[in-house]
């Protein structure tokens, strides 16, 4: 190998670890600056030979319909919002906690009424009612304690979120307390 | 053929060299040493060589074929074991990573991680290019390209991101293409090739609407296999990228013949004649930016290869034939997508007659440039093809066991006229594969 070859085969495998780095960079920026909310949510349980096992966390704001019989407990969806839109959902912090009728979803940009929001990417929407993907669904275990999870009574999801609207799970608080690995 | 072809000039003159190849009879049976010993007593008849030299040519030659034929397929185990050892522990490592994944402290992963790729990186070119092992070196450095995307994802893992992500996918590629060419491999060409169809179709899929998602998936798989043999011929047309090209064109060849096989099915459309309300279905954006990518790389590849090939070489109409073809899959391709028709009948027609193309194209490509790939591929889907119309055709007008029995009398026809066909053809043109 040339070295002019060597330098380029060391400067790829520096910009390969670069971007791992980065990758971990920017999930850290989030967990360390982000605003913290509390997510309520429905957790099962699969396995995968090489992702080991996690749960699939499904939301209470996973799905969001059009505040016809919105009682102020869950956002609800103002203006057109179709298939594959990205959507930004407001949501209560963790010292409220608490929905009310200033959080709704909207897709395009989102709205300066909205305190904290989340944004999300619309994977279905039929009947008035959206489902939203906020890439935030996976929780990875270690073997064999994925169960426990799964048949709590009550799961909910720490998460952090930045200011436009990117979510990264700090941790679940299982029954009240919370969950250490 | 040419005088210079081997077959022609081993009839013409191995009766010369008979009695120089007594001693070995495999020798004398291969058609390549007869044609090599026919020159040679051509050149010595000439007065270009003397007795002596002719009789050394023909040694060093014939002596060193065994070995050498020994050593090929050793090298080539040599290749099987190292890659499979290679991937094994790699698999080991990412699986032991992944079911203990929250066990590990956040640095250790890291470390483990990072330093196990840059380890596998460093062994590899050591291997490859220091201590003389390109064999080992090779599948290590590609064990440890796959490990970069396995970290990718486990990165992704460890941080709770959906890995379920075609994004992730389309960034391994990216980090693993400029390898192959730095370090010249094949199989990591191969690898970010299959990443990127892979990653691509994904994307596609995760723009589109429920129902119709799998033609629009297949539609952004022609898309690529057409833009994927358009950067093989590219890299066809300059010396240096020559190497390459093997990877592009019989994967973007193989892609796009079987999906065009696989649209030849009535049954493919049922869903669209299900669903007349919907007489045009609208695309996303993202799916039409995604399909538009995809496309304009083939286009630029076709002027960019159509270019380089206009320098050296005079314009033909020839010359505009595989171009015409690759656009015409494009076509069909973006007619797949929009699917403006409500019945499946044109659709059938249009993809039956590209099938048709394909195939008597592909076997013409592999005559005129001596491809025996090319012309296997062709046959086997000219087979596959006739067989499948004829199950068609029959299965509702002749009696089961009827049908069989034609069907296997027609395909053994079939099947005796082609091994003829395809033995004359490789017999005039030799043993010419395209992974040469």
């Amino acid at each position: 190998m040339s070295s002019k070859l060597k330098r380029l085969f060391i400067t790829v495998i520096i910009i390969q670890i670069v971007f791992l780095l980065g990758l971990v960079g920017y999930r850290e920026t989030i967990l360390a600056l982000g605003r913290t909310a509390v997510l309520q949510t429905v957790p099962v349980d699969p396995r995968d030979l090489f992702k080991g096992e996690y749960v699939i966390l499904r939301y209470e704001i996973s799905t969001i319909g059009d505040g016809s019989n919105n009682t102020g407990t869950k956002p609800y969806i103002r203006g057109e919002i179709i298939e594959g839109n990205i959507v930004y959902v407001g949501i209560p912090d963790s010292d409220t906690n608490e929905f009310d009728r200033s959080q709704f979803a909207q897709a395009g940009n989102p709205s300066e009424e909205m305190d904290l929001f989340i944004k999300g990417r619309v994977t279905s929407s039929k009947d008035n009612i959206i489902t939203v993907e906020y890439g935030i669904e996976q929780y990875f275990v270690p073997e064999g304690r994925g169960l426990e999870i799964e048949q709590a009574d009550d799961v909910k999801v720490r998460v952090k979120i930045n200011r436009s609207g990117t979510a990264a799970i700090e941790e679940l608080i299982v029954d009240g307390e919370v969950w250490r690995p | 053929m040419t005088s210079d072809t081997p077959n022609n000039d081993s009839t013409q003159n191995g009766d010369q060299i008979d009695e120089r190849s007594e001693e070995s009879p495999a020798v004398q049976a291969d058609p390549r040493q007869n044609w090599l010993k026919g020159r040679i007593n051509q050149w010595r008849e000439s007065g270009l060589i003397s007795d002596d030299q002719s009789e050394a040519i023909i040694n060093f030659e014939s002596m060193p074929e065994a070995p050498f034929r020994l050593g090929l397929r050793f090298s080539r185990l040599i290749i099987v074991l190292s890659t499979l050892g290679a991937v094994l522990i790699g698999a080991g490592i990412i699986s032991f990573v992944a079911a203990n994944w929250q066990g590990i402290p956040a640095i250790a992963k890291l470390a483990l991680l990072i330093g196990g790729q840059t380890a596998a990186y460093w062994v590899a070119y050591q291997l490859q290019f220091v201590r003389g092992f390109p064999k080992v070196g090779g599948a290590i450095m590609f064990a440890a390209a796959a490990w970069f995307g396995a970290n990718v994802f486990l990165v992704a893992q460890s941080y709770h991101l959906g890995t379920e992500n075609p994004d992730l996918l389309i960034l391994w590629f990216a980090g693993v293409l400029p390898l192959a060419y730095i370090t010249r491999s094949k199989a990591i060409t191969v690898m970010a090739v299959g990443i990127f169809l892979i990653g691509i179709s994904w994307k596609a899929a995760a723009q589109t609407e429920d129902a119709e998602s799998g033609l629009q998936v297949m539609a952004i798989l022609l898309l690529g296999g057409s833009s994927i043999y358009s950067i093989g011929l590219v890299h066809l047309s300059h010396a240096v990228t020559k190497f390459f090209a093997a990877p592009y064109l019989v994967g973007g060849t193989l892609l796009t013949i079987f999906v065009t096989f696989m649209l030849t099915f009535e049954d493919i459309f049922n869903d669209l004649t299900r669903s007349p309300a919907r007489e045009s279905l609208e695309l996303s954006g993202g799916y039409v930016g995604i399909a538009v990518v995809v496309s304009s790389i083939t286009v630029v590849s076709l002027i960019a290869g159509y270019r380089q090939a206009m320098r050296v070489e005079r314009f033909s109409v020839q010359k505009l034939s595989k171009p015409a073809v690759l656009v015409l899959i494009v076509v069909a391709a973006w007619l797949l997508a929009f699917h403006p028709f409500t019945s499946s009948a044109p659709y059938v027609v249009i993809f039956n007659l590209l099938l048709i193309l394909l195939i008597f194209g592909l076997i013409t490509l592999g005559i005129v440039n001596k491809r025996e790939a090319f012309v296997n591929v062709g046959i086997v889907f000219f087979v596959i093809d006739l067989s499948t119309r004829y199950i068609e055709l029959t299965v509702d007008m002749l009696d089961t066991s009827l049908a069989f029995i034609n069907g296997g009398l027609l395909l053994l026809g079939v099947g005796y006229g082609m091994e003829r066909a395809r033995r004359k053809l490789l017999q005039q043109f030799g043993m010419m594969e395209v992974t040469q």
